[in-house]
């Protein structure tokens, strides 16, 4: 009874990580190509796009993350200080990185063109390599098995930079590289631009971002497999779980979802590429979840080890069917919303924005 | 002599570690009046903008959005920040009662997340939904602030008074009665004695603005709108909060004595306990500086003069707040309660003008009053929360986990340089914000100007026209008499 609790709180951590990893992943994606379009003069009409794409769910997908957190001191109270006691500068570099990405995410919406609007745009776009990158390294230490169950078993550099953790960070670029681009090319064929005329028509901004779509689709099926390799060299029976065990349903999952996106990319067929591309970004994550269970520290700690009180267990369920119930509907009518273009910046009504769009 | 001992077996983490989570936690809590009540304001004033087709009512709202989305932006990330450094600061009270500290938190993550999601639909709404339903949708957003609250004052009244386990044979805590964890002694005070603190703070605060303008002499019905409707909220609350104040008082009396002594200054254990206004609480337990007013202190703890409160020096030194953090809890009580009493004050000024000849009161000196009314509140608001945490010093677990046990074991310097590198961004984001809404300001100014010389046809038009079907580019909504790009505002 209790163990499956436990299995049942897991999976409820694994899920806040893998959304997160698709959801507020699809965000730092548009991040990263924001920064990737270079100076603030290149291509206004991509940034519009961001902006606009960005604005009104980026605060909701980020939630997950706070989300992923309580679940897991509350559910797994040992985990969560064993990860922190090893793994400490990483999660400030990401926090960092965090709040100057959000904090001039907004900013830049409401200053004004020049040197203001320049900066907040390069910050938000290094901030958006910068979390994601941290946070996936941070898996990839739990992963190669560099965090001890209650503290630290290796130096700290080493913990926190390692051959798997920075190759789980690369895969967390080009995956939310990816989504990033899938979803704004969604966005792209729905975007209406405001009023004055356009430099970039909208089947450019489409062509722009369906490139780079099956171009980071493709980088990351390629990076996968290279970080498999590196984490096979360094934590086999990890690897075995996802090749040979729990996490090799989903593995298929991830890679063919992600190539069927590129496929479609490449003949321009604009059908179900948002759902597969959801579901390829979050079965990397469900992978590498399952090949490690029971394992929430590999070789370590297992879930039922990490569990915290029983009661405890059941709250954090019931709390969650709850707010499952007010939460899924009430996301569902934001994207919906979203996708339908009902949604703009209440600034919008008359070109009172006077930044780069 | 005991002191320097369990100074000197701190790790040297825990100044840097006490201080940054001060720092942030400070910084954070600025923001949440705002994020927890604007909504509700600016619901208010968009329902009143609805009901008397009033275009300035509608104006005010959905400038208030505008903010509301930048501030939102802020407190949702310095809010992320503290529950990351939880973990970063605090790993062994996270791993020892992770569990129980947490269940707060699962009700505030997911009120969080509705609060996201209708802030987003609510205010990138204005333009395109039907004007009744986003007002509808809007109605989501308060109750979800308060629920939040609930959940993180639930978790925090938890560490002043925690309920609800017993410690196992290895320091873990079972038999653990999850309601009981949540409905603590404390929560019923502390939640409402903040709640209260939200209201008033966000109406004091978005009242100033407009009570700054009054001053100036800009007295449109815009202004006196933007003053009216959350100043009345305020100045409703503030006699309440008054009255709930007191019993939370008692209630710290009966339930963390020495938080008590400490807000009171008390040495000595006595009957007939003066009530010391101000004041300076000496190493040798005397106080120099202060107003001493006889009996006053157990007469308000336990409405009796022979009511018996305890002192400082009743508590082994490693229990209880330093004589220094104790200055600091009593200075920061004192304010505090200073401060609601002159917000009681101006309320009632403002009731007995409305009495007399329902209007605003006319003196300048009352809007003088109200200009600072925001700044004030939010002081107070701080010097509550500084009550609260330093009160339970050295605990953070109160009587189960002392701070230095809870804190992570690293070089003091890491600490130091994260901090460092958080002052700097709060500093920037800080710098950023305030720009932001100055510039906002200003803008609004000119779109105002501009629009007196040529008077509607604005009506209706907050809304925008809503062009079902796109595409539409050119007929989407310009300002009617605003024009152009660069001008016309949420106004247009």
């Amino acid at each position: 009874m209790t163990a499956a609790v436990d299995d049942l709180v897991a999976g409820v951590l694994l899920l806040a990580v893998a959304v997160y990893s698709t959801a507020g992943g699809t965000d730092y994606g548009a991040g990263i190509w924001d920064l990737l379009i270079g100076g603030p003069r290149r291509h206004p009409r991509v940034r519009a796009l961001i902006d606009h794409a960005m604005a009104p769910v980026w605060e909701a997908n980020n939630v997950w993350l706070v989300f992923a957190a309580v679940v897991a001191w509350t559910g797994f109270p040992i985990l969560f200080q064993s990860v922190f006691l090893s793994l400490y500068p990483l999660f400030t570099l990401a926090l960092l990185a965090l709040i100057l990405r959000g904090a001039f995410f907004a900013f830049r919406k409401v200053a004004a063109a020049g040197r203001a609007h320049m900066v907040a745009t390069l910050v938000f776009g290094a901030a958006s390599v910068l979390a994601p990158f941290c946070f996936a390294a941070a898996l990839g230490a739990v992963a190669s098995g560099r965090v001890g169950a209650g503290g630290p078993v290796v130096p700290l550099w080493q913990a926190c930079l390692n051959p798997t953790s920075v190759m789980f960070g690369v895969v967390a670029l080009a995956a939310t590289a990816f989504s990033g681009a899938s979803f704004l090319v969604g966005d792209a064929r729905r975007y209406v631009p405001p009023s004055p005329a356009p430099p970039m028509p909208r089947e450019d901004l489409v062509e722009y971002f369906r490139r780079r779509a099956v171009a980071a689709a493709l980088a990351t099926v390629v990076v996968g497999g290279v970080a498999l390799a590196v984490l096979g060299a360094e934590s086999p029976a990890v690897v075995r779980g996802m090749v040979a065990g729990p996490g090799l349903p989903f593995a298929i999952v991830a890679v063919v979802a992600t190539l069927a996106v590129a496929v479609l990319m490449w003949r321009r067929v604009y059908l179900w590429f948002r759902v597969l591309t959801v579901v390829g970004v979050g079965s990397f994550v469900f992978a590498w979840g399952f090949g490690q269970s029971p394992y929430l520290l590999p070789g370590r700690l297992t879930i039922e080890q990490a569990a915290g009180a029983p009661t405890v267990q059941l709250t954090v369920l019931v709390i969650t069917l709850v707010a499952l119930v007010l939460v899924v509907p009430s996301l569902a009518l934001l994207y919906v919303l979203d996708q339908r273009n009902d949604l703009e910046s209440p600034d919008d009504g008359g070109g009172a924005s006077p930044t780069g769009r | 002599m005991t002191t320097t001992i369990v100074l000197a077996a701190q790790p040297a983490a825990v100044l840097p570690s006490r201080e940054q989570m001060a720092f942030t936690l400070a910084y954070h809590i600025i923001l949440v009046p705002l994020g927890v009540v604007f909504p509700l304001i600016t619901v208010v004033m968009e329902g009143i903008g609805l009901r008397w087709r009033d275009p300035v009512a509608l104006k005010l709202a959905r400038r208030w959005s505008v903010v509301m989305a930048v501030q939102f932006a802020v407190g949702a990330v310095t809010g992320t920040i503290l529950s990351f450094e939880f973990g970063i600061l605090w790993p062994r009270m996270m791993g020892r009662f992770g569990d129980l500290f947490g269940i707060g938190f699962g009700i505030e993550a997911w009120a969080f997340f509705l609060e996201a999601i209708f802030i987003g639909i609510y205010l990138y709404g204005w333009n395109r939904l039907p004007p009744r339903l986003h007002f509808g949708l809007g109605w989501v957003l308060p109750p979800a602030g308060v629920l939040g609250t609930f959940g993180v004052i639930a978790a925090n009244s938890w560490m002043n008074t925690p309920t609800g386990f017993r410690l196992g044979p290895d320091g873990r805590p079972v038999d653990v009665n999850a309601l009981t964890v949540i409905f603590t002694p404390a929560l019923g005070y502390e939640f409402w004695h903040f709640m209260l603190a939200l209201y008033m703070t966000a109406g004091f605060m978005v009242a100033s603005v407009y009570a700054v303008g009054w001053v100036r002499g800009r007295r449109d019905r815009y202004h006196r709108l933007g003053f009216t409707v959350p100043f009345t909220i305020g100045a409703v609350l503030a006699p309440v909060q008054l009255v709930v104040g007191d019993i939370a008082t008692r209630a710290v009396f009966r339930d963390q004595p020495a938080k008590f002594a400490a807000m009171e200054i008390t040495w000595v254990t006595r009957s007939h306990n003066p009530e010391v206004v101000a004041g300076i609480l000496t190493a040798d337990g005397r106080t120099h500086l202060g107003l001493s007013i006889p009996s006053l202190d157990s007469l308000l703890a336990g409405f009796s003069p022979t009511t018996v409160v305890r002192g400082l020096s009743s508590f082994p030194d490693s229990t209880r707040p330093s004589v220094l953090d104790a200055n600091f809890v009593h200075l920061a009580f004192d304010v505090m309660v200073g401060l609601g009493v002159v917000a009681v004050l101006l309320a009632a000024w403002y009731a007995a003008a409305w009495v007399r000849h329902r209007d605003l009161p006319r003196s300048r000196w009352f809007f003088v009053g109200a200009s600072l009314a925001g700044v004030g509140s939010y002081l107070a608001v701080e010097c509550g929360w500084i009550t609260t945490e330093v009160g339970r010093q050295p605990w953070i677990v109160y009587g189960f986990m002392l701070v230095a046990e809870a804190v992570n074991p690293v070089d003091p310097r890491f600490i130091w340089a994260m901090f460092a590198a958080l002052l700097v961004v709060y500093a920037v984001i800080a710098f950023f914000f305030i720009t932001l809404l100055l510039r906002l300001s200003a803008r609004w100014r000119r779109d105002d100007e501009a629009h007196i010389a040529e008077p509607p046809p604005e009506v209706g038009s907050p809304y925008g026209p809503r062009p079902r079907t796109f595409p539409a580019p050119p007929a989407s909504p310009l300002p009617p008499g605003g024009g152009g790009p660069g001008a016309g505002g949420p106004a247009g």
